[in-house]
């Protein structure tokens, strides 16, 4: 139950938090104690090393943080949460469905293909308007397109599905 | 000297202008759109008018508007600041008409300057060095392609009226260049797009000038600016490490002449593009204030906007050009509002966090607040953070640290990947040119360029993350337990 998964920059963490002021890493035992200043800031003491750090929450699971200047975005979970997690991932894999959507605000100049033609992975698909510059989107998985939902001349919202391949 | 100065900008810059109007004992006017109602500049200047919707278009680029507004609340001077309005010659025109003084050059010398076409002519007839390449706008595609192929490829496409990265493209082989002539045509109004020789591998070096309307001229000498994404420069520094006293002697001199090319007064800076054996070559003029002109105020102790409103009210230069001198060393970083990892999309939100870094050599010129809100209406760029040290090494180890102190919440910020710049060998021995992103950190996204002296906060950020999660948990824990508190409520009623 005091078992958490971090993920951080791709790589999984195993933490248990015994205590408000016990933490084991593997089989190495961090003496810390944690300060909340207000909302988004706290003060973490890690040994003999105190840390300010600015924290945002996106969503359930999903923290970032300044530190010193580096950004940082991490999922964390229960070990429990974590294979429920895995599990519903493998699923949507073997179903091999994926959407484009937009990386950025911006107007959809021109989409490439129609419904039922054969993309490749990497294949520029779509040209999105942003900033007076043509950037060019690209299809993240090879397949066929199965719907697409932006149109032409219409302005699509960050992350926004364009079109569906399957 | 003027009584009131109407500010037709926003964010960082229109604080800036506030700044050097109170120093003056001068009125400040800001003008804001709807979407600026929370941003600092309103806040700063001492009178603010809301001039009408979110778009740029209704608001800060509402010609009509602004000249109104000035009118009706008794400007006697309008400060454009860069970007909006501060490049269009019919503007000033028109301020001028109004009775207004315009903070800034003539209309005469911005459409000169403004037309790449006709400003490479002027400066070619003025021995200023230029890249090779058409001084005419392209008539066709087939003339395109045949003056591309007597330059060589690559070979670089223009829109004249283009700027800031914007318009501009580069094309290495025939076959790409019709997509790239489109491009160009659709980012600006102006159909003129040209043509020229892509210099590979050079660095950006510009000179600031100073003259007044009684013919003095002065430079502030050179800022290098070759740290650059898509053509927008991310991190100045002046003076250049790769210019030396030579080099530096003749393209000051090249500024000059530029600038008395077109009779030119107030501030402005003179844009090259230097090659390996320093060989310098006109790029292009940008008449008004720079982003970039801290480093150069820091070095030199000048106060570029204060001498912009001086010229403007028609008073002569105080400084002598014998009286300058570099001091030091000075670096700047542009915080944008941008995911570096999602192709560099722009961040939008309200900032719910903002500490500003301090200590010797600091200075951060900035257009946000707490709450202020970061929209897709504008440019992204947040603040500029600039660091002054007794020479180059001092400055980067003060921005670094000055970045480390500045924590924005609220948006994602370029700020770390400042933190990855300042480490390369090529940007600290000084050999780094304009295709320094390009090459040696684009090819690190998304994210593996981020561990590199992050390792240590990776295990704090990570062991902060297990304790916010298990403290939630033991929240919700408590909670529950409270909802059980209804089967005493039940049994009271039963």
């Amino acid at each position: 139950m005091n078992d958490y998964i971090v993920t951080i920059n791709g790589q999984k963490e195993k933490l248990s938090v015994i205590n408000n002021h016990l933490v084991v890493n593997g089989d190495k035992e961090i003496n810390v104690e944690l300060s909340e200043i207000n909302k988004h800031s706290y003060l973490l003491r890690v040994e003999n090393k105190v840390y300010e750090v600015a924290v945002n929450r996106n969503g359930s699971d999903k923290y970032s943080f300044l530190l010193d200047g580096f950004y940082f975005e991490t999922e964390v979970r229960t070990t429990l949460q974590e294979k429920a997690k895995e599990l519903l991932n493998n699923r949507e894999q073997a179903a091999h469905h994926d959407t484009i959507k937009a990386p950025m605000p911006g107007l959809i100049l021109k989409v490439k293909k129609k419904v039922g033609d054969t993309v490749e992975m990497g294949e520029s698909v779509v040209i999105l308007e942003a900033m007076k510059m043509e950037n060019e989107i690209r299809s993240p998985a090879s397949g066929k397109i199965k719907e697409i939902i932006a149109k032409e001349g219409n302005s699509v919202e960050k992350d926004g599905i364009i079109l569906s391949i399957e | 000297m003027f009584k009131k100065i109407l500010i037709a900008n926003r964010g960082e810059i229109a604080v800036r202008i506030v700044k050097a109007c109170r120093e003056l004992k001068i009125t400040s006017a800001a003008i804001y759109s709807e979407a600026d109602k929370n941003s600092l500049h309103v806040r700063a200047a001492d009178e603010a008018y809301l001039i009408g919707p979110s778009p740029a278009s209704e608001s800060y680029l509402n010609v009509d508007k602004i000249l109104t507004t000035a009118k009706e609340i008794g400007a006697d001077a309008v400060h454009p600041g860069y970007g909006f309005l501060s490049e269009n010659g019919d503007f000033i025109q028109k301020v001028e008409d109004a009775g207004i003084a315009f903070i800034g050059p003539s209309p005469e010398a911005v459409h000169l300057m403004g037309e790449k076409t006709s400003a490479r002519k002027l400066m070619a007839e003025n021995n200023v060095p230029i890249v090779p390449g058409t001084t005419k706008p392209l008539e066709s595609a087939e003339e395109a392609l045949k003056l591309a192929e007597d330059i060589g490829y690559p070979i670089m496409l223009k829109a004249s009226a283009g700027g800031g990265g914007k318009g501009m493209r580069r094309v290495y082989k025939p076959d790409e260049l019709p997509g790239a002539q489109n491009e160009s045509l659709k980012a600006f109004s102006s159909d003129e797009v040209y043509i020229e020789k892509y210099i590979e591998d050079p660095k950006h070096i510009e000179v600031q000038i100073l003259a007044d309307k009684h013919g003095n001229y002065i430079h502030l000498f050179e800022r290098e600016c070759s740290v650059q994404r898509r053509h927008q420069k991310v991190i100045e520094e002046s003076p250049s490490i790769a210019v030396d006293d030579k080099t530096r002697q003749a393209i000051t001199t090249a500024a000059i002449d530029a600038a008395k090319a077109c009779n030119y007064y107030n501030a402005g800076t003179i844009e090259f593009l230097m090659d390996k054996h320093k060989n310098f070559y006109f790029l292009e003029m940008n008449t008004r204030l720079q982003v970039e002109h801290p480093v150069t105020e820091m070095i030199t102790g000048v106060d570029l906007v204060k001498e912009q409103i001086k010229i403007a009210a028609g008073e002569k230069l105080s400084i002598k050009q014998e009286d300058l001198k570099i001091n030091g060393h000075a670096i700047e970083c542009r915080v944008y509002a941008e995911d570096v990892d999602n192709n560099f999309a722009p961040s939008t939100g309200k900032i719910i966090m903002h500490k500003l870094p301090s200590g010797p050599g600091i200075r951060v010129d900035r257009g946000i607040d707490l709450l202020s809100d970061v929209s897709v209406y504008y440019d992204p760029m947040l603040a500029k953070v600039v660091a002054h040290g007794a020479n180059r090494e001092e400055a980067i180890a003060r921005i670094k640290r000055a970045l480390g102190e500045y924590k924005i919440l609220g948006v994602i910020t370029n700020i770390h990947a400042f933190r990855w710049v300042l480490e390369q060998k090529s940007f600290l021995d000084g050999t780094f040119d304009i295709n320094f992103v390009d090459k040696e950190f684009m090819p690190l996204l998304p994210n593996k360029w981020k561990s590199v002296g992050a390792e240590h906060y990776e295990k704090v950020v990570t062991i902060l993350s297990a304790i916010l999660k298990a403290k939630e948990n033991k929240l919700k824990a408590v909670k529950l337990e409270c909802t059980s508190k209804n089967i005493w409520d039940k049994q009271k009623y039963e």
